[in-house]
């Protein structure tokens, strides 16, 4: 090993502002969690929603269906809530979780960085995957029925429109939950099974008391329910739920914000420095 | 280097019932500080405090002549920051790994990439730059964390325990690196440790803490130059006559142990000889009770033991 004085010269660079440095971690998150499990996540999410609309919209005008129906018909599944769940599993899990088991979070939270700026930064990644996977699909599929011909375009922007509207409330809840139950545990695994036995357990157990009781406003607690009412509105078609789809959409929301604000109270509460 | 460095006036930090640091007041100038206590001495504490990350309970701090507490982010961009606990990325490489610091503390991407290859070449990992730091020994890791602590140039650094971990030689050759770095100018260092004889020809100042207090603090050459009038005396016979005896001669001493601490005016060394010679003792042992920080350190403590004795 040779040792040799470093060629730098004090204070002759200029400095870069706090949006690039959160830039860095943005780039950095998104990269680290582009493995094997994340990327056929999203690949099975695209093959699905891709093939089931193309296929749909094209028998929908062959024999007259409804076009908006079929645009709509992966949203309102189970299985596209369950892809977009193992996204978030995949991609989510580690996000805080890795750092906080690897201590790396000292070397961040010590750098002119604020907690929000580190947060929002994990979240744009984990948002970013998720966005890819819930709105992209749609979109693409969208333009494909268009440029085969089987929609007009105003049809086909409509279409990507419900898809960003449904793609990004659901993006956005997940992102939330992703980062609270990963910022409470040094192991990523375990923020994943959180993760899906978080929302199957709530999503089961409300519907299973719903079933019981019959009463409509705890429907909003069901995510399943929620997210159909919502494509259903998005897509113009008839809920066969009794909530409000726009009350569905900001109970998602507010429900991302909240346990991303817990993810920050749990952050602020870690030593930066010491053991 | 003009200027000063760090300014603490009467801080105090309380995490619930515990006083973690007491009205602690403290000033350094620029160079090489010691920061120098056993565990739970608050070390860590006013690191914490110096940095931003957390806010004192009482009192006020300065760090490069800014408020960690007010403009913490400013502080941050001026500090680099050693961890003493391994807290590495372990899927990246060690260039990879000092880019990305080099990004978080606020330098383009290209400006980074070229400062992470400088420091990695500086700490001597030129060589192994490209491995994963999974496949890094704990001297590797402690290097490639000193290198992302300088990364970005910053006037004044952290190191927290920086030899932790380390065998003799790995230790060695962490001192050396930042004797180098300390010798560049320019930088100045914040060196926290327990262990004493890391700081020996390397810190300028001192700040010896215990149990959140400050025991001394200022230049090292000063702080020993002040203790250095007591002598350390160990005689073979009778130490209780012997010590008598000096009594009597006017020489203050006191038994520590099986060594006599003697307060020779103008470092007289008279009276010891015609003590041991009316006793029938024999000076085994002469020499000054203070020569190093670690000697400084215990003969504080020393002091503030019998204190606060019964």
């Amino acid at each position: 090993m040779s040792i040799s004085a470093p060629r730098y010269v004090q204070g002759s660079v200029p400095r870069v502002g706090r949006p690039s440095r959160v830039l860095a971690i943005v780039e950095r998150e998104f990269r680290r969690r582009a493995t094997w499990g994340p990327i056929f996540a999203v690949a099975l999410t695209w093959f699905i929603v891709v093939l089931e609309v193309v296929v749909t919209v094209y028998f929908a005008t062959v024999i007259g269906g409804s076009v908006s129906a079929a645009f709509e018909s992966p949203y309102g599944s189970v299985i596209w809530v369950l892809l977009l769940l193992i996204v978030t599993a995949t991609v989510g899990a580690g996000s805080l979780a890795d750092d906080i088991g690897s201590r790396a979070i000292t070397l961040y939270l010590s750098r002119p960085l604020r907690i929000s700026d580190y947060l929002g930064a994990k979240a744009s990644a984990v948002g970013a995957w998720l966005v890819i996977a819930g709105v992209g699909p749609g979109c693409v599929a969208a333009a494909v029925t268009a440029a085969l011909g089987y929609v007009s375009v105003s049809e086909a922007l409509a279409a990507a429109a419900g898809c960003v509207a449904v793609g990004l409330v659901l993006a956005i809840f997940f992102t939330g939950i992703a980062l609270a139950l990963s910022s409470l545990t040094r192991k990523s695994l375990y923020a994943g099974v959180a993760i899906f036995g978080t929302v199957l357990s709530v999503t089961v157990s409300v519907g299973v008391v719903w079933g019981i009781t019959g009463n409509g406003t705890l429907l909003y607690a069901d995510l399943l329910a929620d997210v159909q009412s919502i494509a259903e509105a998005a897509f113009g078609q008839p809920s066969p739920y009794p909530t409000d789809p726009v009350a569905s959409a900001i109970v998602l929301v507010l429900t991302g914000c909240v346990l991303a604000l817990l993810a920050w109270w749990r952050l602020s509460r870690i030593e930066v420095v010491g053991e | 280097m003009p200027g000063e460095l760090l300014r603490v006036e009467s801080v105090t930090k309380r995490f619930d019932q515990v006083e973690a640091l007491s009205n602690l007041s403290v000033e350094l100038s620029p160079g090489t500080v010691g920061l120098v206590g056993p565990n739970g001495s608050g070390k860590t504490t006013l690191l914490r405090l110096l940095m931003g990350l957390i806010p004192p309970s009482s009192g006020r701090l300065s760090v490069l002549g800014l408020d960690p507490h007010r403009e913490p982010l400013r502080v941050r961009e001026r500090v680099g920051y050693m961890p003493e606990h391994d807290c590495l990325m372990p899927d990246l490489s060690a260039v990879g790994f000092v880019t990305f610091m080099g990004r978080l503390s606020g330098l383009s991407k290209e400006v980074a990439i070229g400062r992470a290859h400088d420091v990695l070449e500086f700490v001597g990992l030129k060589e192994e730059r490209y491995r994963k730091i999974r496949e890094y020994s704990v001297g590797m890791r402690q290097r490639v964390k000193l290198a992302q602590a300088i990364v970005h140039d910053p006037p004044l650094c952290f190191l927290d325990e920086p030899t932790s971990g380390l065998d003799p030689a790995g230790r060695e050759e962490m001192l050396r690196l930042i004797r180098i770095l300390a010798k560049l100018g320019g930088h100045s260092f914040v060196l926290s440790t327990h262990l004493l004889p890391d700081t020996e020809g390397l810190v300028d100042q001192v700040l010896l803490l215990n149990a959140g207090r400050s025991l001394a603090a200022g230049s090292v050459a000063e702080l020993l130059s002040q203790r250095s009038t007591e002598t350390v005396v160990r005689v073979k016979g009778d130490p209780d006559s012997f010590a008598a005896a000096l009594t009597a001669k006017g020489v203050a001493v006191r038994v520590d142990g099986s060594d006599l601490r003697v307060d020779l005016p103008e470092a007289n060394t008279r009276p010891l000889f015609e003590a041991a010679q009316a006793t029938h003792t024999q000076v085994r042992y002469l020499g000054p009770s203070v020569r190093t920080v670690e000697d400084l350190f215990l003969s504080l403590m020393g002091d503030g033991r019998r204190g606060s004795g019964p």
